[in-house]
């Protein structure tokens, strides 16, 4: 039962009915490999490679899941502990400082800590700058009238930058930028700590700003 | 063994075939229609990453719409019609009777391709969602959701009212299709568009829509058509059959976990990207599974085993480097570059569609009881298709790697770096003009074949050889 058309290229032949075809696989199904007493090679080894997939796939998930954590979000890291509070990443002071002293302060003392005569001081080289009891006083509560820098005089009004005041800076920024201050342009006085400022603040409490006469009662 | 049929069921077409005609030519027409359309806004695209001034006044057609247009016409528009097609069919030549509720897929075609058109009006306009792979706007696709379930009523129909007791590997993967879309559409629209999720979670849905679209949708409508034909064509038993079915729940299980690889180095827990390289291990068993069993596509003969050999070297391909792109080492080098797009491609354009083409080519003599209307244009076609599709990875990949390489170093600028891929860029617009011209000779020669009403009427027994029983079948 063969016609010219069977060899027609525009249409593709079937090889086997769709009942055969569904029943010759349904036969393969049921069959189980260990019938007649042995195995056959080919659905073991799939068998064994399927297990070591799920082997592979679960030691993999289990070393980099962190734990299924939500908030674990490289898959080295472990999960915290229960109660654990995250430490603090440590903040350099000097990073720190630099940006607190860009954000606050240079607008009038300058990015080069050169200050703008007449008004604004110089902070390198300054000798109030390296006395840590007044400089800290000065970053709390401001200053108010003439003031003597190196010789030259100049007068201006500085703000507050402490806490309560526009600023509002921590005793840690205060610190930090204190530090900063003190290291730069040639400045080698040593770092401020927050525990000092604290103290002070707390020793003066809430108060006007200095005054020269004020300041150089202290060391 | 007999030639002769002994009962009208077991000619190779019977009227379950031709009463089909109508609901499943529309289908295949309106998919290869949108394949055409795509095809012109892929050119664009192209073009456009080349020449960025092209069509940059029209605000309908810049780069980021025509992208979107493009995405949606050939998801969409051509993959879920032609697998629609292709479901539909293989449910109903193996569920032994003439499709029922064939009203329901008429009516669902004709909602689905209009809803879709005002979904790429919306996008033109500048409704896109931004979700890649759910593009169109939220406005249209609840329509969507539903009108695909219309289609797929005819399949289901046919599903629960088999004839055989037993069932087959084609079958099984062409009903899971037709039950995740309208899942899996309805579900993505809830969380993504009506009722969004917030931060972090709105990517993991995005990305875990866009994995299951292809993994749970796309993939297995291609499979039920290669599960069906290659046997056929083969006239063989499957080789290591009996693992079909782990194969296949292996799919079902794991597909959609696979998402996680394009949220590496996201904001995202770091197990949702491990899980991807978990689940792509394991899905290594089912594209394993899928080699073996239709490795038998080697022995068949005809234009539709050419599709669907090359169909299932690129869907093996696909498994393997899902998997390799998963680990955050590869992920590195592939992330937001061509090779991702490749990737991409080689799994829409060289695995499905590849496998739809093979499939359609198989089934429209059926259907119409009519040869192709031209076997050169037929073979015309997947010539062009396939080394436009090898041109279009090939180009997409140096492309790629050229980026991967310059992305990394911090004093190339990015001007530079598009600059250098301009070459490969021209390979990706002469593959998307060639993929052009082939669908446009498919276009031709179905409609051709379709609507050849006028032409010499075929008696399905002249136009077909009477197919053997398969050996093992007897009881």
């Amino acid at each position: 039962m063969s016609s010219p058309m069977h060899q027609d290229k525009r249409v593709d032949q079937a090889a086997v009915t769709d009942e055969s075809l569904m029943a010759a696989h349904e036969k393969l199904i049921g069959k189980q490999p260990d019938e007649k007493a042995h195995y056959k090679l080919a659905p073991l080894a799939l068998l064994f490679l399927f297990s070591g997939l799920i082997f592979f796939g679960g030691t993999y998930l289990g070393r980099f899941s962190g734990h299924f954590h939500p908030k674990v979000y490289n898959e080295y890291a472990m999960p915290p502990k229960a109660g654990e509070v995250a430490a603090a990443p440590a903040v350099d002071p000097i990073v720190l400082g630099k940006a607190v002293y860009a954000q606050v302060c240079a607008s009038c003392h300058q990015p080069n800590g050169m200050g703008l005569p007449p008004a604004f001081p110089p902070l390198a080289a300054s000798e109030w700058v390296a006395s840590e009891e007044r400089a800290i006083r000065i970053v709390l509560y401001g200053l108010e009238g003439p003031i003597k820098v190196k010789g030259v005089d100049y007068n201006g009004v500085m703000p507050a930058a402490g806490p309560g005041s526009g600023f509002n800076l921590s005793p840690e920024k205060i610190a930090a930028v204190l530090t900063y201050i003190r290291q730069e342009w040639g400045n080698t006085s040593g770092p401020v700590t927050a525990a000092k400022v604290a103290e002070i603040k707390g020793k003066e409490g809430n108060r006007a700003a200095m005054k020269v006469a004020e300041l150089e009662k202290l060391p | 063994m007999t030639n002769v049929p002994t009962h009208a069921a077991s000619a190779e077409v019977t009227p379950t075939d031709t009463h089909a005609r109508g609901p499943l030519l529309l289908l295949i027409g309106s998919g290869l229609l949108w394949l055409v359309i795509s095809g012109v806004l892929a050119l664009i695209t192209a073009i456009q990453l080349r020449t960025p001034g092209f069509m940059a006044d029209c605000a309908w057609l810049t780069h980021g719409r025509a992208q979107a247009l493009r995405e949606s016409t050939f998801i969409y528009g051509w993959l879920a019609n032609a697998g629609l097609a292709v479901a539909l069919w293989v449910l109903g030549r193996l569920g032994g009777s003439p499709l029922r509720g064939l009203n329901w897929a008429v009516i669902g075609t004709l909602f689905w391709n209009t809803a879709l058109a005002v979904g790429l009006v919306g996008i033109a306009t500048g409704d896109m969602s931004g979700f890649a792979f759910l593009q169109l706007p939220r406005y249209v696709l609840p329509a969507m959701a539903i009108a695909y379930a219309a289609i797929a009523v005819p399949g289901v129909l046919a599903w629960i009212g088999r004839r055989n007791d037993t069932t087959f590997a084609a079958q099984w993967y062409a009903v899971a299709a037709l039950f995740i879309l309208p899942w899996i559409l309805a579900a993505a629209q809830l969380v993504l568009l009506w009722l969004p999720v917030r931060g972090v979670v709105q990517a993991i849905a995005a990305t875990w829509y866009a994995q299951a679209a292809w993994t749970l949708w796309l993939a297995p409508l291609a499979l039920a058509g290669a599960y069906f034909v290659v046997p056929k064509t083969a006239g063989k038993l499957m080789p290591n059959y009996d693992f079909a079915s782990l194969g296949f729940w292996t799919l079902m299980f794991l597909g959609a976990w696979t998402g996680g690889r394009h949220l590496i180095g996201g904001p995202v827990p770091a197990w949702i990207a491990t899980m991807a390289v978990m689940a792509g291990s394991m899905l290594i068993f089912h594209y394993l599974v899928v080699f073996l069993n239709l490795r038998i596509a080697t022995g068949s003969s005809g234009e539709a085993a050419k599709y669907i050999r090359f169909g299932l070297l690129a869907y093996i391909l696909v498994g393997v480097l899902e998997l390799y792109t998963s680990f955050r080492s590869a992920a590195l080098g592939v992330q937001f570059t061509f090779l991702a797009v490749a990737l991409e491609q080689l799994a829409l354009y060289g695995a499905v569609s590849m496998l739809f083409f093979g499939a359609i080519h198989f089934l429209v003599p059926r259907i119409t009881s009519r040869p192709w209307a031209s076997a050169g244009l037929a073979a015309g076609h997947r010539v062009l298709v396939s080394i436009g599709i090898v041109v279009l990875l090939v180009a997409l990949c140096a492309a790629g790697s050229t980026q991967a390489g310059l992305l990394a170093d911090a004093k190339v600028s990015f001007g530079e770096i598009t600059q250098r891929i301009g070459l490969p860029l021209l390979g990706v617009i002469s593959a998307y003009l060639l993929l052009l011209a082939a669908n446009l000779l498919l276009l031709v020669n179905f409609l051709q074949t379709a609507l050849a009403f006028s032409g010499p009427s075929v008696q399905p027994q002249t136009l077909f050889r009477q197919p053997a029983a398969l050996e093992g079948s007897a009881t």
